[in-house]
């Protein structure tokens, strides 16, 4: 038994399997069970693959509570790995003051006019670079959660609606949560505002983090802001679609759905050392002058870094 | 101390139910069931009472019954025989206020426990995963059958602050599936095709009916006051339960799914459900179950991936399509190949 060997799948193995069920057919198995017969000419890595997709036809797949897929996690990882390796080229520094056990609050700059991919590779350095990998979660602004497919992708990736509940039911559960309290005024931005951090909400994240005691780990992202640079809006098209806003880039809408590949800039992400909360107690939350405090301390902490990192990086596109 | 329970909406599945676990109670002494209509199963010492929950009839009723508990069953999700659609608003919202009329001038009255809906919550897409009881009434109504359950749930909220001598207890329960149960939602899951809408995939909570009497029992003997989610730990998305259970679905694109299911609703019996069937199997809904363990004691036998389990394996379902088995399969083979 030749194909029984381990190793890529080739397309003699296939070939093997073909012949193997077409000789089945002729001795008069139908189709079905001449496949079946012939199952044991494929490679063990094919035959993984054949039993994986027919564990998910089953539904015997994890899926948990909050809609996280690890398998269909894991299924997209090559595309963003893809992306993090050879299109984005992504340098990720820092990335051990992520806290490999317990909770913990990610916070980012946001950027990427037409979709956002900041949260995804974030995703991308800490599974490929932490010593520790684990997968984390994300706020998603509430629209996406109201289309279809991009709905139940992001739920399956590990995206939850934005919402004070559900970060503090997430970090209860001693899960890493990234937020982007710039949400929209920051992916909105026109590119020549690019790298200036917007407003961070009022503040929610922190009250957040203090009510869970989890540390804030301050996370600068430098490259998502030349991926689809923004020059424009197209008002009546965000009111016909419900969209927060439609982006105008030099490619999008012009050039159609090939407008939406995003630039090949260079990013380069810094994970800060975590700000420990935990002298402040859940009831810190209501004081409002600390909230801002840390509020501010922790934006001040990312537009020093991505200004350091803008020069780290040198040019956009090389 | 000896109770006497009173049942309203008897006649339905959870009030026959509830009547038959609390005839099994030494601790009950008295258990009295009002409903329209007798009850198709047959109830041991279960006193029937006939009368119409719209009915003023029922103020002068309940005082009689010397009643410390009454549990409120008669808060209908469907269409029923003799109980149109066009009717449910008055069956819910008027009997509702009939009810609590009649509970201000029962003096032994000592709690009141209603089976409510989780609808109250809506099904929002960028709702919180798991709705806390305290996030009631952010979301926008925007179905007939919300409108009702939050506008009866604020009549019982009222009784509740000017009564403070009596426990209310407001249970918010999330739709119930069991093998036996015939209800608009268990008609839809058994199709033979299951039509899903097309790039959706709501987190459904069904809760097992076991545990929807479970929690109701509870209720009745714990101090419990204010809303209670009632729900199973855990969520499932429409596709794994349908894959779990080797069920066809077919997926239409959703702005069709309405008119679709609206005809299909004839036949399922789903009446003007549909609008809220529509945004449930779009969007999902999750409930946080925590004070329904912790405060009333109760935890839930079946998650909600047992929940469907159970349903499925115990349904005779009509299959279409062989369920693939390719990985038991594949896992022989390779068991021959070693």
């Amino acid at each position: 038994m030749s194909a029984a060997a381990s190793g890529p799948p080739s397309a003699a193995a296939v070939a093997d399997f073909l012949r193997e069920m077409r000789a089945g057919i002729e001795a008069g198995l139908d189709p079905l069970a001449a496949a079946r017969s012939a199952v044991p000419r494929l490679p063990a890595r094919l035959r993984n693959a054949v039993e994986a997709l027919a564990r998910r036809w089953r539904g015997e797949y994890r899926e948990d509570k909050w809609g996280f897929d690890e398998d269909f996690a894991e299924a997209a990882f090559p595309l963003f790995e893809f992306l993090y390796e050879v299109w984005w080229r992504v340098d990720a520094v820092g990335v051990r003051n992520v806290p490999a056990h317990g909770r913990a609050l990610l916070v980012a700059n946001h950027a990427g006019s037409i979709f956002p991919f900041d949260a995804s590779m974030m995703t991308m350095a800490l599974m490929k670079e932490h010593p520790l990998p684990r997968w984390p979660r994300f706020m998603v602004l509430d629209w996406a959660f109201a289309l279809p497919f991009v709905s139940s992708f992001m739920r399956r990736v590990g995206g939850v609606p934005a919402s004070p509940q559900n970060a503090l039911a997430l970090l209860a559960e001693d899960e890493l949560v990234m937020v982007f309290p710039e949400g929209v005024k920051g992916t909105r931005k026109p590119f020549s505002e690019r790298y200036r951090l917007q407003r961070f909400g009022r503040g929610g994240f922190v009250e957040v983090a203090l009510r869970t005691g989890s540390p804030i780990v301050p996370v600068a992202v430098v490259g998502s802001e030349e991926i689809y640079p923004k020059i424009g809006e197209l008002d009546v098209a965000a009111r016909l679609t419900g969209a927060p806003f439609v982006p105008v880039t030099p490619t999008f809408p012009w050039l159609g759905l090939l407008g939406l590949i995003p630039l090949p800039s260079k990013w380069r992400i810094e994970f800060c050392p975590p700000i420990d909360l935990s002298e402040h107690g859940p009831e810190a939350a209501q004081d409002r002058g600390l909230v801002f405090d840390i509020s501010e301390r922790v934006r001040e902490t990312i537009q020093e870094r991505l200004y350091a990192n803008l020069i780290a990086r040198g040019a956009p596109f090389i | 101390m000896a109770r006497r329970v009173v049942i309203i909406g008897v006649a339905t599945h959870w009030g026959t139910e509830l009547a038959r676990r609390l005839e099994r109670d030494p601790q009950v002494e008295y258990i009295a069931g009002i409903d329209d209509r007798e009850p198709t199963a047959d109830l041991e010492r279960t006193e029937f009472l006939h009368a119409d929950i719209r009915n003023p009839v029922l103020a002068r009723l309940l005082p009689v019954t010397e009643a410390d508990t009454v549990v409120h069953c008669g808060i209908l999700w469907y269409p029923a025989p003799g109980k149109p659609a066009r009717a449910l608003h008055d069956i819910n919202v008027i009997g509702t206020l009939q009810l609590l009329a009649a509970c201000e001038r029962t003096p032994t009255l000592e709690r009141i426990v209603v089976r409510g809906s989780a609808a109250i919550y809506g099904c929002e897409p960028a709702a919180p995963l798991f709705h806390t009881e305290e996030l009631a009434g952010k979301a926008p109504l925007r179905t007939r059958f919300q409108r009702d359950v939050a506008e009866l749930e604020s009549y019982f909220d009222n009784f509740a602050k000017r009564h403070p001598q009596i426990r209310c207890a407001m249970l918010r329960f999330q739709p119930e599936i069991a093998p036996g149960l015939d209800v608009p939602l268990t008609r839809y899951l058994r199709l033979p095709i299951v039509p899903t809408q097309l790039g959706f995939d709501p987190r459904l909570q069904l809760l097992h009916a076991e545990d929807a009497t479970g929690a109701l029992l509870a209720a009745v003997r714990a101090n419990v006051r204010g809303p209670v989610n009632v729900a199973p730990t855990g969520a499932l998305s429409l596709s794994r339960i349908l894959r779990s259970a080797a069920r066809p679905s077919i997926p239409v694109p959703h702005p069709l799914f309405e008119p679709a299911l609206g005809r299909l609703g004839v036949e399922l019996g789903a009446g003007p459900l549909v609008a809220d069937a529509v945004r449930l199997l779009r969007y999902g809904r999750g409930i946080d179950n925590r004070r329904l363990i912790e405060d009333v004691g109760y935890r839930p036998r079946y998650d909600a991936a047992a929940a469907v389990a159970d349903f499925f394996t115990k349904s005779d379902s009509r299959r279409i399509l062989p369920s693939a088995d390719l990985g038991g399969l594949v896992r022989r083979l390779a068991g021959v190949l070693r």
